[in-house]
């Protein structure tokens, strides 16, 4: 898509999937505005970026050092080869989550047992106090509201990374403004809004699973079984900052992604395995194993 | 600033004008609407004062202009410290807390030195206006319990269950320099109607200010309502006579939060070189709170005499 830049005139040459570009002829921060559609609404609130650049790389740097035991010894030497500060978008779910469950609940009592046992060669017949559970069933209704969801509305960016670097402050959230993002790369939603909610309905699910188990009475349950309707759903979009740092260690290897939350500092990146070091461990564990054995049996 | 609802459009609990989303539900405020755009375009955000292209500094952590380092203004989360804004008036004068406090003295049981209201003297006597909550909401609360109602061969069986029920003007205390206790014993007996949106007392009154942020002083509205809520189902809704693992979930509507600055005297009386402290309500004088001395010669005679009555009876039983 091709777009004029307001300050020099220069043609941009914006991608489909970016909210901000920057001229590469007078390096004017432009935010990009678009109709919005039902996949692709306004970003409603943003959090902006706190950890700086430097600071980013560091953690990142950290992170990997503490955790390089068994990954190649190049790994201790990586450079930074790319970084970048990214708006995610991601939608904030909330909702008044309904729940009718059924669930067997033990409560537990105690008893007197009678029993024998031989004594000195002798039976005698003693008693001893013995915990019992008795099973009750039980049905009920469980309803509140969960407030903070969040899902990736990036294919760039799966749930299952930015689970890793959440979560964020809310209480740091801003009313989206193009000048929280302008000079930064932003995302728009790219994932269809209907898989999104199917996503956080899922995440809630596992939520109330937790919830349900502590709201049980009793000493212990079993089987929980509840079905969840969702009432006055919200979904809007919200930018996340997100640090993204390509690790370069091994010229032959692909470069290593790191993740660091933009906010908060979190970081998530993983690390390669020396199948080198596994395997020389292994040797030496077994080659201490079997010393052992050789100790134990010629004696 | 954009027009707010004044509603919840979820939870129908009142927003403040700050707010980006309902405190209680989390729903999102609604903002106000922006130009619609039908084709697509790149846009220059601009410095207000100079002109320049801006963008968002992560040091300055909001957008800045790099050529006059001005800040722009986004619309964030306020969290500030709110102030009172009813004043329940002062109905007791300094002269009638000061009888009130006499009375209270003269009161004083079998225990209390039999010259405490004769030779104590007033140190002090501030009157104040101490900072509370008054909120009224609707609470959805569904249950679980163990009750002794329908147990078998354990003590105990399980039971649910759901009720509803509206808390009307409770007031929680947001004080420091009242005990929890003293607040709690005061707080009934205000006359929140007759509050006035400016102090109206004895000169030389003090207001306390509220020295909890917003957010602060929701979550302890909201633990109060669940905490009310839970004396609530076990009181009324538990079958049985005994009760344990009460777990509650509650679901608010319509929290309406006021602001209220409540008028009490807080008094110092000086007993045989000790200070003593004394709280009389402000619109009710026979609504005293304090400490006062024990005399512990009285205590010991009494110790000593019912000693000597227990070793008689003894020695009796004994002769006889």
């Amino acid at each position: 898509m091709n777009l004029s830049c307001q300050s020099c005139g220069a043609q941009l040459v914006v991608a489909d999937t970016l909210r901000t570009a920057s001229c590469p002829y007078c390096a004017a921060p432009s935010v990009v505005e678009r109709p919005p559609s039902r996949d692709r609404p306004p970003p409603t609130f943003a959090l902006g970026f706190v950890q700086t650049p430097r600071k980013a790389q560091e953690l990142a740097r950290q992170n990997l050092l503490r955790r390089s035991f068994w990954a190649p010894s190049s790994v201790r030497n990586a450079s930074v080869e790319e970084l970048r500060g990214i708006y995610v978008p991601a939608w904030l779910y909330s909702a008044l989550a309904e729940s009718e469950f059924s669930a067997t609940i033990g409560e537990n009592y105690t008893e007197t047992e009678t029993y024998t046992t031989t004594e000195n060669g002798r039976t005698v017949t003693k008693t001893r106090q013995v915990t019992r559970t008795e099973w009750r069933p039980l049905e009920g209704r469980h309803a509140e509201y969960i407030p903070d969801v969040i899902v990736t509305a990036s294919s760039g960016l799966p749930n299952e990374e930015l689970e890793q670097v959440e979560p964020f402050d809310l209480r740091g959230l801003r009313r989206y403004d193009d000048a929280l993002v302008a000079g930064w790369i932003s995302e728009e939603p790219s994932l269809p809004q209907e898989q999104c909610l199917e996503q956080a309905r899922a995440e809630v699910q596992g939520l109330l699973k937790q919830r349900l188990a502590a709201f049980m009475p009793g000493d212990s349950h079993r089987n929980l079984s509840y079905s969840t309707r969702f009432h006055q759903e919200a979904l809007v979009v919200c930018l996340l900052p997100v640090w993204v740092l390509a690790l370069r260690h091994d010229p032959k290897a692909p470069p290593l992604r790191f993740l660091v939350n933009g906010q908060t500092g979190k970081v998530y990146g993983r690390v390669p395995v020396s199948w080198v070091k596994v395997s020389l461990a292994v040797l030496l564990a077994l080659l201490v194993v079997g010393a052992l054995f050789l100790l134990l049996k010629s004696r | 600033m954009p027009s707010v609802e004044p509603q919840c459009q979820r939870c129908h609990s009142r927003l403040e004008a700050e707010d980006l989303r309902c405190p209680v539900c989390a729903l999102p405020t609604p903002r106000a609407p922006r130009p619609s755009v039908d084709r697509e375009r790149a846009r220059l955000i601009r410095c207000n004062n100079c002109g320049a292209a801006i963008a968002y500094s992560v040091e300055a952590q909001a957008p800045k202009c790099a050529y006059c380092a001005s800040e722009m203004h986004t619309e964030t989360q306020e969290d500030p410290i709110d102030q009172a804004e009813h004043f329940v008036p002062f109905e007791v004068s300094p002269e009638q807390a000061h009888e009130a406090l006499a009375a209270f003295l003269g009161k004083g049981g079998f225990f209390r030195p039999s010259d405490l209201a004769s030779r104590a003297a007033l140190d002090s006597l501030k009157p104040m206006w101490w900072p509370g909550w008054e909120f009224d909401a609707k609470v959805e609360a569904t249950w679980t319990a163990d009750t002794d109602a329908g147990s078998h061969r354990s003590d105990w069986a399980p039971h649910a269950g759901a009720s509803q029920f509206v808390l009307h003007n409770i007031l929680v205390s947001a004080s420091r320099g009242l005990t929890l206790s003293e607040t709690q014993q005061l707080s009934p007996l205000y006359d929140v109607a007759k509050a006035k949106p400016e102090p109206v007392g004895p000169p030389g009154a003090q207001v306390e200010l509220f020295d909890v942020t917003r957010s602060g002083a929701r979550r302890q509205i909201l633990a109060a309502v669940e905490s009310m809520a839970r004396e609530q189902i076990a009181r009324t809704e538990l079958p049985g006579r005994r009760h344990r693992n009460l777990r509650v979930a509650a679901a608010l509507s319509g929290l309406d939060t006021s602001h209220y600055a409540l008028p009490a005297y807080v008094l110092a009386y000086r007993f045989k070189k000790k200070l003593y402290r004394v709280v009389v309500h402000g619109q009710r004088m026979d609504c005293v709170l304090g400490e006062k001395p024990v005399s512990w010669g009285k205590i010991v005679v009494t110790a000593l005499v019912a000693l000597a009555l227990l070793v008689i009876v003894f020695m009796l039983i004994q002769a006889s």
